[in-house]
């Protein structure tokens, strides 16, 4: 199900929060009403952690991960690591990285089989991802932007994609991804789709601005209406999907 | 500027949208001088006005940061040579030329006011993400309601977006133009006429909540209650290196369209509601912390400022001001290092309306110093 929330009268929560099937960071220090929210929908089924990165509250920016790992950039400090490598599940390997890069969440977009990421990224950092998520790593850009991070988001079972995606790039992403995607936006037309929402596989969070035709096409495109975790019909990775227009 | 009085150094100039970001990475690229808005007012519609004169000849580059590679300056069609040259020089303090080789580039840019559309949601959204503190409010209804409010109010932008979206009606719009950023808003808004709403609800109970001092409660509430339907929420927002040159001429724009809105409306009652008596304005200020261990050495501390104003018309609004109070702000304070010794806080002010005029020619004063 999708919900809508505000973080301090920003609607921008995917900047605030990274939410993956496994486990769900949230910033420190922010208000009670954000995080009670997550932990409404999801407290019980996974952790979720509140976390500071390079001393900054934009957590859902910096860091990356699915349920295999979570890459932290540089600026991570060691206390800051240590207590997510506490407070996260035990199969996720927390890894801090060094790319000159260091908004990982605005380079790379990943579920828990394949990343986009940025076309500027080194060659040992897309290594690092393969690695550490496990997933296949893919070059590629959004509507001409190299921000792949943050004008799209996917989970395993659908995807979000920049408004302006021109009808093609929509079908190559869609195979190479293997999930169903729609080009929309979120909060009233913000074009920044991944920073405005945040998403798994049962859940979303969209920011209050959110209207409910883009809240409706979230739902549909995430295929959030059909239940709880690990549900029907779960791995529809290995049958080819086109792209999925709501 | 008057002399000895201390402005905040002017932040990096950040690149927060494509054009800025132009500005940054392209040093060489000379930006084509447009015609002026003039020559296509008709096109665009009778109330757009841009900020009035002739352009004035290039001033001196103001440098952002030294590792930055390049200069950036705005101008504005504003008022004359004399008045921008002497800014100008208070501008290139900071500009150490700590690089010889660099070259001062100048880069031209146009702004325009407009009057207030839908499609700035998410500009205007972004100048009043702190318009309050970090509590939750109605933010997006209150930006609905200033976009509402075409015939008051009004938005600068840069002067060829609106162009390109004017040519292309119809059309698709140009894939560039689309984000226009806005740089500044003004507006005024009846607190009586909106009184139903729920942003102005929030905001109300959110200054009777933060407001510490009994006397100024007494006033705030006869304010809010009573006198609402004479009372102007006067709401100004504008970006930190926003040229100082267009500030009076925005000023001028809001107080002309008021005074014509008094005559224009439709109904009596809207143009009654036009008819402020008290203006009601909500500022940022930094005040300096009083810190014991400092005491000692009481000449250094006689050297800074006790308040800081962001914008300089807040000073004089105080000081014209039948009344006002601070309140402590609680979300995170900026941790620039010259502003540690000082603490962000709310200033809310009642300003009768005809100190108004007053103020206009002390706001003029101010700038052409």
């Amino acid at each position: 199900m999708a919900s809508r929330l505000k973080f301090e009268n920003s609607c921008e929560v995917g900047v605030f929060s990274r939410l993956t099937n496994a486990y769900c960071l949230v910033a420190a220090g922010g208000a009670e009403n954000f995080v009670s929210v997550f932990e409404a929908e999801l407290a019980g089924v996974i952790p979720v952690v509140r976390a500071s990165i390079g001393g900054t509250r934009i957590v859902g920016r910096l860091c990356v991960g699915n349920k295999n790992g979570l890459l932290l950039p540089h600026t991570t400090t060691d206390q800051e690591l240590q207590h997510l490598k506490n407070s996260l599940p035990d199969q996720v390997v927390v890894q801090r990285i060094d790319e000159r890069l260091s908004a990982l969440g605005n380079c790379i977009a990943c579920n828990d089989h394949v990343a986009l990421t940025n076309p500027d990224l080194t060659k040992e950092t897309e290594e690092l991802i393969s690695d550490v998520l496990g997933v296949e790593v893919f070059r590629q850009t959004i509507a001409g932007n190299i921000l792949v991070g943050s004008f799209c988001t996917f989970s395993n079972k659908g995807g979000l994609v920049h408004p302006r995606t021109s009808v093609e790039d929509l079908d190559e992403l869609s195979t190479l991804l293997q999930v169903p995607l729609v080009a929309g936006t979120v909060n009233r037309g913000s074009e920044v789709i991944a920073s405005g929402m945040a998403v798994n596989d049962w859940a979303a969070f969209c920011g209050s601005d959110t209207t409910a035709t883009e809240l409706s096409v979230v739902e549909s495109v995430f295929r959030l209406r059909d239940g709880r975790p690990g549900a029907l019909g779960a791995d529809v990775r290995k049958s080819l999907v086109e792209s999925c227009f709501v | 500027m008057s002399g000895g009085r201390k402005r905040p150094a002017p932040a990096p100039f950040a690149g927060f949208s494509p054009f800025a970001r132009s500005l940054l990475f392209s040093p060489a690229s000379g930006y084509c001088k447009l015609p002026l808005p003039n020559a296509s007012a008709a096109a665009d519609g009778p109330h757009q006005e841009n900020a009035g004169m002739p352009p004035p000849p290039p001033k001196r580059a103001k440098q952002a940061e030294p590792s930055s590679d390049d200069e950036e300056r705005h101008s504005s069609d504003a008022d004359g040579a004399s008045g921008s040259d002497s800014d100008s020089s208070l501008e290139c303090s900071s500009s150490d030329g700590d690089d010889a080789s660099q070259e001062l580039e100048t880069v031209q840019a146009d702004f325009a006011f407009f009057d207030p559309k839908p499609s700035d949601f998410h500009g205007v959204r972004l100048l009043l993400k702190t318009y309050l503190d970090s509590k939750p409010w109605d933010l997006t209804g209150f930006v609905d309601l200033i976009l509402e409010q075409t015939t008051v109010g009004t938005v600068v932008k840069m002067a060829d977006d609106e162009e390109e979206e004017g040519e292309g009606n119809g059309g698709d719009k140009g894939d560039g133009g689309n984000d226009d950023d806005l740089f500044g808003l003004i507006t005024v808004l009846n607190l009586g006429r909106y009184g139903e709403n729920r942003c102005i609800k929030d905001l109300k109970e959110y200054l009777l909540a933060v407001c510490g001092n009994k006397d100024s409660e007494k006033k705030l509430k006869s304010l809010l209650e009573e006198k609402a339907s004479s009372v102007g929420l006067l709401v100004c927002r504008r970006f930190v290196n926003f040229p100082y040159e267009m500030v009076p001429k925005l000023y001028d724009s809001l107080f002309d369209e008021v005074s014509w809105a008094t005559e224009d409306e439709p109904t009596q009652e809207l143009q009654d509601s036009f008819r402020f008596k008290q203006y009601l304005l909500v500022a940022r200020i930094l005040e300096r912390k009083t810190n014991p261990k400092h005491n000692a050495k009481n000449n250094k501390d006689d050297d800074e400022e006790p308040v800081i104003y962001p914008k300089l018309e807040d000073e004089i609004f105080r000081e014209l001001s039948s009344w006002s109070f601070t309140f402590p702000i609680r979300a995170d304070q900026s941790a620039q290092q010259e502003m540690k010794n000082y603490k962000e806080m709310g200033l809310v002010m009642c300003v009768k309306a005809e100190a108004i005029p007053k103020f206009r020619k002390r706001l003029e004063a101010l700038v052409s110093e």
